[in-house]
């Protein structure tokens, strides 16, 4: 419990004299029990649940017994020497990858666009319009996906019926479609982290540049956008870490075909019941996220300083 | 720095800075809301097979989606899960946020980091994990947990936690802990304090917690999709069980029902608490 106990009184207090002794210590023992319910909750659903899962990828799997036995590294030996995984590993990066590239170029103009609209009812629409479909949910803008993408979808239908295509063009189900769906999905997330930091720098940099003979596009390049690195960079790993994790639009757009790691997880713990190796998957991609995230934040600590 | 004149993408005319960034913004919008409109104007198709441009339209799909068990079972559990979830994590999350927000401590980053951890740990390595951890206290008890209605509200309660601490604590930036501190003072017991000084200060963010930790939990998939069983199976999956097999105006008007739960609810939020604070 002495984590949680309440020292340090000057901040809380803006430097005023502490309050009594008595007082501090009715903060320190209620600051336990306002604390004690939410803690237990993350405890037992994620905390414990997650070390359950390290242990059960070190296990030995054996299909008649869901009981944890041994400690092997049988599981993590498997997925780094069959190709097969690892193809999946890279396939997954790939995507991540892309999908947060093309998300930043789109991502930039449309949060820098908003930033900057004068009027705030066109504001207050344009920010609606990008948090409402960021709380959707992923099940329904997939089903929206597969309508406008299937073969017999909206613009497979639309371009018959205007004469352009003969037969329809086979999108659903390719990787492409897994990322105009990803992007579609993702996009909102950057923008709103862009938007922000652009409203914060506000337009006084520019103006001064632009006063000062650059055009716009330098003033942009020059002076905007590296302002807007920190935010530039939290944006991208938001949607590469989302992109890493996603599921519902790998296996509703991309079809069976086209594996990626999360849906390997819940296939090898549901379809397939093992379990070591489901916990596997989902600690390597944890693991593989953090380790990107981490070693690009301290690459781009290392060029533009503190982040 | 003779030089500072010279654009620096030569290829670029300075008049084709405002068309190129308004252009790129509707792009953007483009990608994020046609599957939305898509799905909502399909929905009104009258031909079952969807083809364009449509014969008519109708609104028999609504009915025909309403007479089928599974999408209304699905609507209803996952309104009481959100409801659940919502109640947990606003009793869970309303002190802790408090605590939180009376300013530094050692500890609290830690703790802080744990409560909001839920959003950051993907959602389908949250759900394998609770779901083993689940088997393995029904094992252990022999109560079954993992496929009911109390299993997946767990889940729920994780996943609409750290919206109620994330908003609550927000609400309370910046507020001075004096504030309660003279009401203690000036012979206030701390209930009344609590009534009179602090709960007017973080309703806003309580009533937006509360919306957002709805919404999360009524939209979630990849948590739910390890803990549901035959009987409890919350809408998004219903949706996506349906998406496997076929695509039809039905579906689309489910989806449309979702959409229009969904932009109610954060229309209304923003009208307590400006939403682009909460991200």
């Amino acid at each position: 419990m002495s984590a949680l106990a309440l020292t340090g009184e000057d901040s809380l207090t803006g430097g005023l004299p502490a309050p009594g002794a008595t007082d501090r210590r009715r903060r320190r023992s209620s600051a336990g029990w306002l604390l004690f319910p939410s803690l237990t909750l993350v405890l037992a659903g994620l905390v414990l649940p997650l070390a359950l899962m390290a242990r059960t990828s070190v296990a030995h799997f054996d299909a008649a017994s869901p009981d944890l036995v041994g400690f092997t590294l049988e599981n993590y030996a498997r997925f780094f020497g069959e190709p097969f995984y690892l193809m999946i590993l890279a396939r997954t990066l790939v995507v991540a990858l892309s999908c947060t590239a093309i998300c930043l170029v789109l991502g930039v103009p449309a949060a820098f666009v908003i930033s900057r609209v004068e009027s705030r009812a066109l504001k207050t629409v344009l920010i609606l319009a990008t948090i409402i479909p960021l709380l959707m949910g992923n099940a329904v803008r997939a089903a929206g996906w597969m309508v406008l993408l299937a073969d017999k979808g909206l613009i497979n239908s639309a371009l018959l019926s205007a004469g352009l295509i003969a037969e329809p063009v086979r999108i659903l189900y390719t990787g492409s479609a897994v990322v105009i769906g990803l992007i579609a999905v993702l996009l909102p997330f950057m923008v709103i982290s862009l938007e922000s930091v652009f409203e914060n720098i506000g337009t006084a940099y520019e103006e001064a540049a632009q006063t000062m003979g650059a055009p716009p596009w330098t003033a942009f390049f020059r002076v905007t956008l590296p302002l807007a690195m920190p935010g530039i960079f939290s944006g991208c790993l938001l949607c590469f870490v989302l992109a890493m994790n996603a599921y519902a639009t790998p296996v509703l757009i991309g079809g069976p075909s086209f594996q990626m790691m999360a849906p390997k997880v819940f296939e090898q713990a549901i379809k397939v019941y093992n379990w070591p190796f489901a916990a596997t998957i989902a600690l390597v991609l944890m693991a593989v996220t953090l380790v990107l995230s981490v070693a690009s934040s301290l690459a781009l600590q290392k060029r533009y300083g503190v982040l | 720095m003779a030089g500072t004149r010279s654009p620096s993408p030569r290829s670029l005319s300075d008049g084709s800075f405002r068309p190129v960034m308004v252009g790129g913004c509707v792009a953007a919008f483009v990608m994020v809301l046609s599957p939305l409109v898509a799905i909502v104007w399909i929905s009104f198709f009258e031909n079952k097979i969807i083809s364009f441009p449509p014969t008519g339209y109708t609104l028999d799909w609504y009915r025909a989606a309403a007479a089928m068990p599974q999408f209304r079972d699905g609507f209803v559990t996952s309104l009481k899960l959100g409801v659940v979830a919502t109640l947990v994590s606003l009793i869970a999350g309303v002190p802790a946020a408090l605590v939180l927000a009376r300013g530094r401590f050692p500890g609290r980053e830690a703790i802080q980091s744990l409560l909001l951890a839920p959003l950051i740990v993907p959602g389908i390595v949250a759900g394998a994990a609770l779901y083993m951890f689940l088997i393995e206290v029904e094992l252990a008890s022999g109560v079954q947990v993992a496929m009911t209605f109390w299993g997946l509200a767990l889940a729920h309660s994780l996943i609409a936690l750290p919206w109620t601490v994330r908003l609550v604590t927000a609400s309370l930036v910046g507020l001075d802990p004096q504030l309660k501190e003279a009401a203690l003072t000036m012979g206030a017991r701390p209930l009344t304090a609590f009534r009179l000084v602090t709960w007017p200060l973080i309703r806003p963010g309580v009533v937006a917690g509360a919306l957002f930790a709805f919404i999360a939990s009524f939209v979630d998939l990849e948590k739910s999709l390890f803990l549901v069983g035959p009987g409890v199976t919350t809408l998004p999956i219903v949706i996506v069980n349906y998406l496997e097999w076929s695509i039809d105006p039905t579906i689309a008007a489910v989806a449309t029902v979702q959409i229009a739960v969904i932009s109610a609810g954060l229309v209304l939020t923003d009208r307590y608490f400006k939403l682009a604070r909460a991200f």
